[in-house]
């Protein structure tokens, strides 16, 4: 096949035409050039010609997915698709800048992760994303640690390759990657679907957070060529969890997988519960998985739960305090632990630069925040909350005494106070 | 320093990628050359797949046969180590003395699949043009009872009409991933596709099961080589001026 040439017009089927600038990357399905549209760039991927399986039904698809639009901010969507040109066609996609790196590399200890906060974030918007999209009905069918970049310093992710992302009940041939498959794809009981989709989603979320695979263990170490038959059965007929509280047979072996050995005790019991479901019951029992919505509440968990070591700045969490002591996991200092703002679904560990959200408050939006903990300027062991939203705060002491507090007005930090955010009365303890 | 900074690479497992190149004396000129090319060229794309991947260390190993047998080196080396020696032609077509080192050496004790980690099934690409000189049947009937030999992912090129295409598919297990070229053009491109394409199956996402069917690595990798030699351009007659 002959490239694109730099100026080369290429039109699109909602009438407008894109040119080529120059080429970006090659792959094995084809090639991605940088191209102008309407004065502005994105990305085109143009694939080789004969090597989609099913032509006609992959690009109408594509241009359903493209007409749809995207369902979250996070994927790089088909915006548009092209004319069939010499006998193939292509899409074109935002462009990926440079903060976003590569997963792989995450994995490969060549890209760190900032801070505990970002990878936990990075978490939430893989589930959000996913949820967007599964509820718009359709399913993504390949997750895999190849086709999503995420930002080291916030844990921003862009989610690429979304050519076969089809609707409810639909497949357009793929299966997915080895180590990433659900069990039932792998002993071909079914193709990807949700269902499937939730167990990757939960294989690249504990990738995340404690970057090693949660199935390879002392056993997969121990087989000396993974063939086809020996991947089969360690991910998929006799697959084992490496933390299953239950069975032993495939810890984590000290030299081999480091990684799960030391983050694994470092994060609270309920999250090691929602990857004890999801690889325990969950691998074959589908009911056991866990949905975006049950994700996200344990890792918005997680985000209220952090307490930052006044001492070393490293990120702890209040839930692992014991006798109301947490050894900072770092730099070993023992932290005292903090009062909480507690209500029926939530407990926020009150420390400076916590914050409270819109999702405490309203069951809204997580990323809106309404209330910041604050120092004392003249005395920094004097802590407060800034009420920084427009709503008004009814505060009220042990002593019965009563105040309202306004956007910008800061309120102590004390025992048994109780805040109402309209229908919600928390209380500091 | 925080958690997050002292987190190690993830453990991988390493693909063993063997060149098996023929160096007899008909070798010469266009042939030898474009292997020396595309072999070397292919080398530093290997070595970026191995970086953008998380599945995979991959390692090249070289065996080259004329008049015998030898390997470039006395072991299977990282890709981004990997420096290539230009090969010269000699000699005969010993084949069945490549055999027999290859066997020796797909193996853990003594052979190249050491690593701790495991490894994936290697991938063996062998490249000949010409008849065996050899006695090689005994050789490549022990190395089919070889069981890394009967995992591996393997494709051949026969380098024009002259090659032993009855022989090559009997080392790769069938004749469709016996490739044949006619041109150095042609010949550098598939080596090129291949190795890349070998590089790259631990990474890549499998088709659907169909019927309950699940597709094989080795069936995916055939797809593939058989796929692209379909859109190759290359001459119907041998040209190798």
């Amino acid at each position: 096949m002959e490239e694109f040439k730099h100026g080369q017009k290429i039109k699109l089927t909602n009438g407008g035409e894109l040119t080529v600038v120059s080429k970006l990357g090659e792959g094995g399905q084809g090639i991605v050039y940088k191209v102008k549209y309407n004065d502005k760039e994105y990305a085109l991927k143009w694939y080789f010609p004969k090597l989609i399986k099913n032509p006609n039904k992959f690009y109408n698809n594509l241009s359903k997915n493209a007409t749809m639009g995207s369902p979250a901010k996070e994927f790089l969507w088909p915006l548009a698709v092209t004319d069939i040109q010499n006998s193939s066609f292509g899409y074109i996609m935002k462009i990926r800048t440079a903060e976003y790196k590569n997963f792989a590399h995450f994995l490969n200890a060549v890209v760190r992760f900032k801070s505990t906060n970002a990878v936990i974030d990075a978490t939430l918007n893989m589930v959000n994303a996913f949820q967007s999209l599964h509820r718009k009905g359709y399913s993504y069918q390949d997750l895999n640690d190849g086709n999503f970049f995420v930002n080291p310093d916030n844990g921003d992710i862009l989610i690429c390759d979304n050519d076969n992302v089809a609707p409810y009940g639909e497949s357009l041939g793929v299966g997915g990657k080895s180590r990433y498959m659900a069990p039932e794809v792998v002993l071909g009981k079914t193709k990807p679907n949700l269902d499937t989709d939730l167990f990757s989603l939960a294989v690249v979320l504990f990738m995340l957070i404690y970057i090693s695979h949660p199935l390879e263990g002392a056993k997969v170490a121990g087989c000396p060529c993974l063939t086809d038959e020996a991947e089969k059965k360690f991910y998929a007929s006799e697959p084992v969890f490496v933390c299953d509280p239950k069975d032993s047979s495939n810890r984590p072996v000290r030299g081999i997988h480091n990684n799960v050995i030391n983050l694994w005790p470092l994060f609270p019991q309920y999250l090691q519960n929602a990857f004890v479901r999801s690889f325990g019951d969950g691998i074959n029992n589908i009911s056991q998985r866990l949905m975006e919505a049950e994700w996200k509440k344990i890792f918005l968990r997680l985000k209220d739960d952090i307490l930052p070591c006044p001492k070393c700045g490293e990120e702890n969490f209040v839930s692992l305090a014991q006798n109301e002591i947490i050894d900072c996991c770092e730099c070993k200092n023992k932290i005292i632990k903090p009062l909480l703002l507690s209500y029926r679904d939530f407990e926020i560990a009150l420390a400076p630069t916590k914050n409270i959200t819109e999702w405490h408050t309203e069951d809204g939006d997580y990323l809106k925040i309404v209330g910041t903990v604050v120092q004392n300027k003249s005395n920094p062991n004097l802590w407060g909350i800034r009420n920084i939203s427009e709503k008004l705060w009814l505060v009220k002491f042990p002593n019965d005494d009563e105040k309202t507090v306004k956007q910008n007005e800061v309120m102590p930090i004390l025992k048994d106070v109780t805040i109402s955010f309209g229908t919600k009365k928390a209380i500091i303890n | 320093m925080g958690k997050y900074d002292k987190v190690e690479g993830i453990s991988k497992r390493t693909m063993v990628l063997f060149f098996i190149i023929d160096k007899s004396y008909s070798m010469s000129g266009s042939k030898i050359g474009a292997v020396n090319v595309a072999v070397r060229e292919v080398i530093p794309e290997i070595q970026k797949i191995a970086e953008d991947s998380a599945d995979a260390n991959i390692k090249i190993a070289v065996l080259t046969f004329s008049s015998g047998a030898q390997w470039m080196y006395q072991s299977a080396i990282d890709a981004k180590d990997f420096q290539w020696n230009g090969i010269n032609v000699d000699g005969t077509t010993d084949i069945g003395q490549a055999f027999k080192l290859l066997n020796e050496k797909l193996a853990r004790n003594g052979g190249f699949m050491t690593d701790a980690a495991g490894s994936y099934a290697p991938a063996i690409f062998l490249m000949s043009d010409g008849q065996p000189t050899d006695e090689y049947k005994k050789a490549l009937a022990d190395l089919k009872n070889n069981n890394w030999f009967k995992a591996s992912l393997k494709a051949a090129v026969a380098i024009g009409d002259d090659a032993d295409k009855d022989m090559l598919a009997e080392f790769t297990g069938n004749l469709e991933s016996v490739l044949i070229v006619h041109t150095p053009e042609a010949l550098k491109k598939l080596i090129r596709f291949v190795s890349v394409t070998a590089s790259k199956i631990g990474s890549k996402s499998s088709n659907a099961p169909i019927d309950g069917e699940v597709q094989t690595k080795q069936s995916d990798f055939n797809q593939q080589i058989v796929d692209f030699n379909d859109t190759l351009i290359d001459s119907q007659y041998d040209d190798w001026n």
